[in-house]
């Protein structure tokens, strides 16, 4: 199955991401951009599936805001468009989304937003649906596969109805879930792409031509009026009518319905409760939700994310000036206030709501005595990551005396934030005792926000005083294209002195392997040119740029000291490496092997080698070692790509990894 | 005012099969292949005419993480998450991660067909976690239900000639349970026609020795 096959009336199981690009092709798309972002990361490349065999341009962007405006500028001349993020990278599109509105669009321009409830693969939660509220745009929330595609579909007709852009508004629970869709028709009708300056208003896309920015927000606010009469007919919005007496009713969207209706069930409540399913959670449809509310004396909201149906029925309950009671987010004690729902949560909330006995829960004593024996499985690295090579060679370079900050971005690196066998900082622990508590490359860093973030935090620590430690900034290559140059431009401009480390593996890979700049290819897999992260450097006024290979450690440590020891402004050292996922696939595709690690008599038990942290790399308690004792470390052959790091003498002095076949990894 | 939902169509045709809810749960360790073997099911479903959802929970990590993916199946099912203790059958790749989904999510009548071969962990490699005895795993399972049945799936895969058909393994067993809502043969068809064709052999020997499991 493809994602432009062109059978109305099929039925095929689709992910929720390919489902919204299916939606687009359905609509006919004429551009689309986005920069990855998990859970939106599959969206891109189901609708550069479709760009190359219809013929129109699809692409990675280097950031979310370059995206945005990319697909801004399509729609701008007539083309549809869509946009595609995570909820995080939504913020970094903030300035164009609050000022795009104000000239508003000409061809169908649709903001897929994937937020991420449970911060899954996010460092927030974040509901975005609010930034359609503030920037005044129509939000659709649909609730499975059918709808996500359905929905893009319909968005870019909305759009183009509105002349406004439409967000839809996925998250983790649909985008990366699969359902049955029963496919449509793909629009073959294109566009025209045209340039009317004076587009039905004077000065049309230019914000500050006459009549100016205020006249274009009014014009906005009419536009979004137009909108009402969209939610009052549309089949997104439902209602459920409960059986006679019942006064309460459950107002619900998005993947949240979905676990209203299952729970109704198992407490045998299906018509129990007045049922409102909002496909449009903004703006609410005034004339239905009067109606709603004169059935029902108290409305439970159940909301993915924060309250965004539950404030506007609080406005219309206000508004009618009537007495009925709104329960959700903002009630104390009626709904989880933080994480993703689920149905077990939404169960037992309406359970408490309909005071009748919730379903059992999955916890009893039996459980809880067996829940001691599962071993964690904490998130790590892959075998022969040339990130482990990276950590190691720093924590070996940085002065263990001083208290050392370590900033870190975003992307697989960021692991070596997450801790595994972190100790428990205890009240009595010293700052001396606190330092050595970090044991294996998966607790060294320090303070990790979000992307780009992390070069700026470390100016601020320089200029502010902080000398306690060496100050380092931690990026990758997808990062440094992203959101890194005006920062490392600032540090040089401010003489900020860091040590900044670019971690290049050629791939924006925790994401799922997209291509960027420093890939050299294109999401159609075209050629492309590869600019040089150190020739940038340098010409931004870098002074010490130094390029170090990971699986050389020797070299690695050697060029981070010197680096350290730079003064005047920021230094910068590129550890590149390709990703070992990639290499390893490179391999297999050249039917090339590998050769790959044992650890052989001389082991002497020490375990230096698994605080690697390398997966492929275990501790057998049993077997005899050179010291005399049991317990010797051993490789997992099936697992070990043959990298050789747990092999050099910066990892092991007792020489007691040997190689085995030929070749490179 | 609506009342009409998508996917009207498969829920008619599954409701004339008598489905209302089947839940499976395939839960393993990343790269051992359980994306793909409740994609298998799943879409064998969705050939069948039923209303199919597929959950997919996994870390940050590409390789070597937790893995599981919940299919869920009929007329009664609208998101794609499973509810506790609401199991038909839990396919487990690797025991200690069979035991964390069972805790949750089985119930007394559960089928757990479950791979006995263990994948260790970063945290026991470490030594900040110990990795429990397969047999108390096991025994443990069993404590939760009496239907646990528990083989060297990866030993079979490698008598089939391939180590990473052990995902394929537990879906011949899972066939032959007859617990799910598809007849063995169809889903042995699916299997075969969603591997690589010059591997369509290898797989069948897989399929073949976990049938005979049960």
């Amino acid at each position: 199955m493809s994602v432009y096959e062109d059978e109305p009336g099929k039925r095929v199981l689709m992910l929720g991401n390919e489902a919204i690009a299916r939606g687009a092709v359905e609509a006919g798309i004429q551009l689309g951009a986005a920069y990855p972002g998990t859970p939106s990361s599959e969206i891109m490349p189901f609708i550069a599936e479709a760009a190359k065999e219809l013929g129109f341009h699809a692409e990675w962007s280097t950031n979310e805001v370059v995206a945005f405006e990319v697909a801004a500028g399509a729609a701008v001349v007539g083309g549809r468009a869509l946009f595609a993020c995570k909820g995080a990278g939504l913020n970094v599109v903030m300035d164009m989304l609050m000022t795009l509105p104000y000239t508003g669009v000409r061809g169908g321009f649709v903001i897929v937003v994937a937020d991420d409830p449970g911060a899954w693969y996010s460092s927030n939660e974040q509901d975005s649906r609010f930034a359609g509220l503030w920037a005044e745009l129509p939000v659709l929330e649909p609730w499975d596969q059918q709808s996500a595609k359905d929905m893009t579909r319909d968005a870019f007709a909305l759009s183009e109805m509105l002349e406004l852009p439409v967000m839809v508004r996925s998250c983790t629970r649909l985008s990366h879930a699969s359902g049955d869709v029963t496919l449509g028709e793909i629009r073959r009708k294109r566009n025209e792409i045209v340039f009317d300056k004076h587009w039905k208003i004077p000065y049309r896309w230019n914000v500050y031509g006459p009549p100016g920015p205020i006249e274009k927000h009014r014009w906005q606010k009419e536009q979004m009026k137009k909108a009402r009469d969209y939610v009052e007919g549309t089949s997104f919005n439902m209602y459920h009518e409960a059986e006679k007496g019942s006064r309460l009713g459950v107002a619900t969207s998005g993947m949240a319905s979905n676990y209203v209706q299952e729970a109704l069930n198992r407490l045998g409540k299906r018509d129990g409760v007045h049922l409102l399913i909002l496909g449009v959670p903004y703006p609410l449809p005034e004339k239905m939700v009067q109606s709603y509310l004169d059935k029902v004396d108290t409305v439970l909201c159940v909301e993915e994310g924060e309250a965004l149906i539950e404030r506007q029925l609080h406005q219309h309950v206000n508004r009618l000036g009537k007495t009925v009671k709104v329960l959700g987010r903002l009630s104390d004690g009626v709904m989880p206030v933080v994480d993703e729902l689920d149905p077990d949560k939404v169960a037992s909330v309406l359970a408490r709501f309909l005071d009748i006995e919730p379903p059992p829960s999955g916890e009893d004593s039996v459980r809880e005595e067996l829940s001691e024996m599962v071993c964690a499985r904490s998130s790590s690295w892959c075998a022969g990551c040339p990130h482990i090579g990276s950590f190691w060679a720093l924590k070996r370079a940085l002065p263990a005396d001083k208290v050392n900050i370590i900033n870190t971005g975003i992307g697989c690196y960021e692991m070596s934030g997450y801790g595994i066998a972190a100790a428990p900082i205890d009240a009595k622990d010293t700052d001396e005792s606190k330092r050595w508590r970090a044991v294996t490359p998966y607790e060294m860093t320090d303070t990790l926000y979000v992307m780009g973030s992390e070069t700026g935090l470390s100016q601020g620590q320089y200029h502010v005083g902080y000398r306690d430690g060496e100050i380092v900034s931690i990026l990758g290559d997808s990062s440094f294209f992203h959101t890194n140059l005006a920062p490392i431009t600032n540090a040089v401009y401010n003489k900020a002195e860091q040590l900044i480390l670019v971690l290049d593996n050629l791939w924006t890979c925790m994401t799922g392997h997209q291509p960027n700049p420093s890939t050299g290819m294109n999401i159609q897999g075209e050629d492309t040119y590869v600019p040089s992260i150190e020739g940038i450097c340098r010409a931004l006024g870098v002074q010490y740029v130094e390029t170090v290979d990971p699986y050389n450690l020797k070299e690695t440590i050697d060029a981070i000291k010197v680096a350290l020891g730079h003064e005047g402004g920021p230094s910068v050292v590129v550890s590149r490496r390709v990703c070992a996922l990639q290499r390893s696939r490179e391999l297999h595709s050249q039917r090339a092997k590998a050769p790959l690690y044992v650890v052989n008599e001389n082991c002497t038990g020490c375990r230096m080698c698994l605080w690697l942290g390398c997966p492929a790399i275990g501790f057998d308690e049993s077997r005899n070692n050179a010291a005399g004792g049991k317990g010797a470390a051993f490789i997992d052959p099936l697992l070990c790509v043959g990298c050789g790091l747990c092999a050099q003498e910066e990892v092991c002095r007792f020489h007691a990894h040997d190689k085995v076949g030929e070749g490179e990894f | 005012m609506h009342t009409t939902r998508s996917g009207r169509e498969s829920s008619r045709m599954a409701a004339k099969m008598n489905l209302k809810e089947f839940n499976l749960i395939v839960a393993g360790v990343g790269g051992q292949g359980s994306v793909l073997a409740s994609h298998i099911v799943a879409e064998a479903a969705v050939k069948k005419g039923f209303r199919v959802r597929v959950g997919e929970t996994f870390g940050a990590a590409q390789r070597g993480g937790k893995v599981h993916s919940h299919v869920r199946i009929g007329d009664d099912i609208h998101g794609p998450l499973c509810p506790s203790r609401s199991l038909d059958v839990l396919l487990g790749l690797e025991p200690n991660e069979t035991l964390r989904l069972a805790l949750k999510y089985a119930n007394e009548e559960t089928l757990i067909i479950t791979n006995t071969r263990p994948v260790p962990s970063m945290d026991a490699n470490i030594g900040a976690d110990t990795y429990p005895d397969v047999s108390q795993l096991i025994e443990a399972l069993k404590r939760l239900t009496g239907n646990v049945v528990p083989f060297d799936a990866t030993e079979l895969a490698v008598e089939a000639g391939n180590e990473r058909t052990m995902n394929v393994v537990l879906l011949g067993a899972l066939a032959a349970s007859g617990r799910l809502p598809l007849g063995a043969e169809f889903l042995r068809e699916a299997v075969l026609s969603s591997v690589p064709p010059r591997t369509v052999q290898v797989n069948e020997a897989a399929f073949n020795l976990g049938h005979d499991q049960l």
